[in-house]
């Protein structure tokens, strides 16, 4: 999760890492009763790289000035992102600027010390002179004067550099964060070290421990989110159903238990050229298998939602696992299928005139839902072995037997499930 | 690694939902499982095996452990896991998913220094069909055999590669399963070498996913220093991605230039087995094919 400049700002003057007055600004009349000095600097607050370049940051002289930048920047979109808020800041007389990072490298499985004697917004000067400290074990102050070193600092300076690493990699570690940038660090013709911008990315896995960051994040734009995958998300949130879109054009929804599983079913279906429309990722742990009650509901949901789903006319069920995991998904599917087509198909509680008049023939009724049900391709390898002792601890029909009773497609085979999933697709009347 | 049926293995969160479900499991799978921890339930017993308030309080009653598999919520993973290594416990398998990664930097730093070993998080353990389940694999996806697999991915997409597999008639000598967060604790040259160098396998199938990074070593291990042939298969051609886990410099890249440049994205992967010379299968159908055909050869 990123968190925005003032957002880490906050966080930087909490430990003590040296920041300019600045004031948030919500809407550009704010800025009749600024209470920083002129000249200042009006700084759109997005979460995308490139800011300055992309016009987003200005500098104003009076109050006239920044109303009209203010204005301005609240019209510019970033990358597609507009800012909710602004931040006007004091303007500061940097004599160089550096650039400093912590960072987790996950190629090295290790924190990595970042520095740049050029920051700035010239991302090839910076890159050219990046340097680099892997804290290998525990840290220690020294990492941070290695660092300065590398970069060439020079002097009474070394301290004050090495100071700001220090503090940013307690931050870093204190608040379990991805990243921890500030580009610019201002050095004044003193000696004097500002952070004039800040970034910081908090790990999304450890937001359950810090509530502060979780609480920063909760503001954010949810629409943003919705537009994109997260499978990091969605492998680590793993006691939970993710419901992830991935084209509004698609007609597929998919259930899927593993992330792994998942990507392996949306490779051959766009292999097969088949427009998946959203996919649902069930615990990779078997947390269903331990839990009988909770998440049963959650899933029913979930699975009212893939289906339901605008332009879905097929659903692909792809589940391996164990014969009580998937003996209770089999449950939750023939259930909520069940539910949907006696609705429909009696339509004698009243509530569901439009369905009845959507009615299908009566011949049809063994062989299709109704019309504005998705068809099931259904594919739950897994607990064979097992499944005649389940339906004996049942004393019934299995969920499985319940499920193979209705208009399902059922299909052992990954690829002819696959193939089966394309051709509905293809074939199936718009909804 | 001590891979063998007598080995001695306890469970940390035992009295977990998952660490109750998967003890059974793996005891009636012929796992010797000696004791199972969990804090304010000593005395007690699941499924018949004796419950520990702490690991090093088991030790006088069943002696010298060899394994442990965690069970315990991400939070209190690492704690559980250091618990282990205090304990001298030198192989460790993570069920849990979602360790803060700072976490597993701490256990990482801890791991190496006392030489642990570290499966996981998110690993489903390791398994060599008819002898021993160490974790989370389900079993029935496996049957004896001479093929060695390393997993990148989770339980499920494994399962899938075990089966098809097993369909074709190729049994399998161990399946290990790594995990799939963004940081694990493997190193993949060490098992490669593990299974390079085990005479019960006779070819190597990797499976891995979009996500984390170190495909790109494990493929010039192959290709300088395993004999056996080696099949890969990578899932998530087609992902979409929206979050750099690579090494500094790319995650600087992309935090300064705006749009996203990913690495670890599955074409990546495939690239570099490819440029190895390895061969990559495109489905998981297509894996026992193309071992039947590296092991002719």
């Amino acid at each position: 999760m990123d968190l925005l400049e003032y957002q880490a700002k906050e966080l930087f003057r909490e430990v003590g890492i040296p920041v300019l007055p600045s004031q948030r600004i919500d809407n550009a009349r704010d800025l009749k009763g600024l209470q920083i000095p002129y000249p200042v600097v009006i700084k759109s607050q997005v979460r995308a790289g490139g800011r300055g370049r992309a016009g987003g940051v200005r500098f104003a002289e009076n109050t006239i000035d920044a109303i009209a930048a203010a204005r301005t920047i609240f019209n510019l979109a970033i990358l597609g992102e507009y800012p909710q808020v602004l931040l006007a800041e004091a303007k500061y007389n940097a004599d160089r600027e550096f650039y400093l990072a912590v960072v987790l490298d996950y190629a090295q499985r290790r924190p990595v010390l970042l520095g740049s004697p050029q920051g700035g917004i010239n991302v090839e000067a910076v890159m050219e002179h990046l340097q680099q400290v892997v804290v290998d074990q525990e840290f220690s102050p020294f990492y941070a004067r290695r660092l300065a070193l590398k970069m060439g600092v020079k002097g009474e300076l070394i301290a004050s550099v090495s100071e700001i690493i220090e503090k940013m990699y307690h931050l870093f570690v204190q608040k379990d964060l991805e990243l921890v940038e500030i580009n610019p660090l201002g050095i004044s013709p003193t000696g004097e070290v500002m952070a004039l911008d800040g970034k910081i990315t908090a790990n999304d896995a450890a937001l359950g421990r810090h509530p502060d960051l979780a609480l920063v994040g909760a503001k954010k734009d949810t629409q943003q989110d919705q537009k994109s995958l997260s499978w990091s998300q969605a492998a680590s949130a793993s006691n939970d159903c993710k419901l992830n879109w991935l084209n509004r054009e698609g007609n597929i929804g998919i259930l899927c238990n593993g992330t792994g599983l998942m990507m392996a079913t949306l490779d051959l279906l766009y292999e097969a050229g088949a427009k998946p429309a959203n996919c649902l990722i069930l615990g990779t742990n078997a947390e269903w298998d331990a839990t009988p009650h909770p998440g049963i509901e959650q899933l029913e949901l979930s699975l009212e939602q893939v289906s339901e789903a605008k332009g879905v006319k097929v659903v692909l069920v792809n589940i391996l696992g164990g014969a009580t995991f998937c003996e209770k998904v089999t449950g939750v599917i023939a259930a909520y299928l069940q539910r949907k087509a006696g609705r429909t198909l009696n339509g004698d509680d009243g509530r569901h005139i439009e369905d009845q008049k959507k009615r299908p023939p009566r011949r049809d009724r063994r062989l299709a839902f109704p019309s504005n049900i998705p068809q099931f391709v259904v594919r739950i390898v897994g607990g064979n072995s097992q499944a005649e002792s389940v339906k004996d601890s049942y004393g019934e029909a299995s969920e499985r037997e319940q499920l193979a009773a209705m208009p399902v497609h059922w299909e052992d085979n990954l690829d002819l499930a696959i193939a089966q999933t394309v051709s509905l697709a293809r074939s199936t009347k718009n909804l | 690694m001590l891979l063998t049926p007598e080995s001695k293995v306890i469970i940390q969160g035992i009295t977990e939902p998952l660490g109750s479900l998967y003890a059974a499991q793996m005891k009636a799978y012929g796992t010797n499982i000696v004791a199972g921890i969990s804090a304010g339930h000593s005395g007690q017993f699941v499924h018949g095996i004796p419950v520990f308030d702490l690991v090093e309080q088991a030790l006088p009653a069943v002696g010298a452990v060899d394994s442990t598999i965690i069970f315990v919520q991400p939070y209190s993973a690492l704690d559980a896991a250091l618990e282990a290594i205090a304990a001298g416990i030198k192989q460790i398998i993570l069920t849990t998913i979602g360790i803060p990664p700072l976490d597993m930097v701490c256990l990482l730093r801890k791991a190496e220094a006392t030489k642990t070993i570290v499966l996981g998080p998110g690993s489903a353990g390791i398994i060599i069909p008819g002898k021993l389940l160490l974790g989370t694999h389900e079993s029935e996806f496996y049957t004896p055999g001479h093929i060695g697999i390393i997993s990148r991915s989770g339980k499920p997409l494994t399962g899938e590669v075990a089966l098809a597999l097993t369909k074709a008639g190729l049994g399998q000598s161990i399946g290990v399963s790594l995990g799939n967060d963004a940081i694990v604790g493997a190193s993949f040259v060490q098992w490669l070498q593990f299974l390079a160098e085990d005479k019960h396998t006779k070819a190597i199938v990797w499976v891995g996913q979009t996500g984390g990074g170190g495909e790109e070593a494990a493929a010039e291990y192959i290709a300088k220093a395993v004999d056996k042939p080696v099949v890969v298969y990578i899932a998530g051609r087609h992902t979409p991605v929206d979050k750099v886990l690579g090494d500094a410099g790319a995650i600087i890249v992309s935090q300064l230039s705006g749009p996203v440049t990913y690495s670890g994205t599955a074409s990546r992967k495939i690239a570099a087995f490819e440029q190895a010379k390895i061969p990559v299968a495109e489905r998981p159908s297509q894996i026992p094919d193309l071992v039947k055909k590296a092991l002719k050869k």
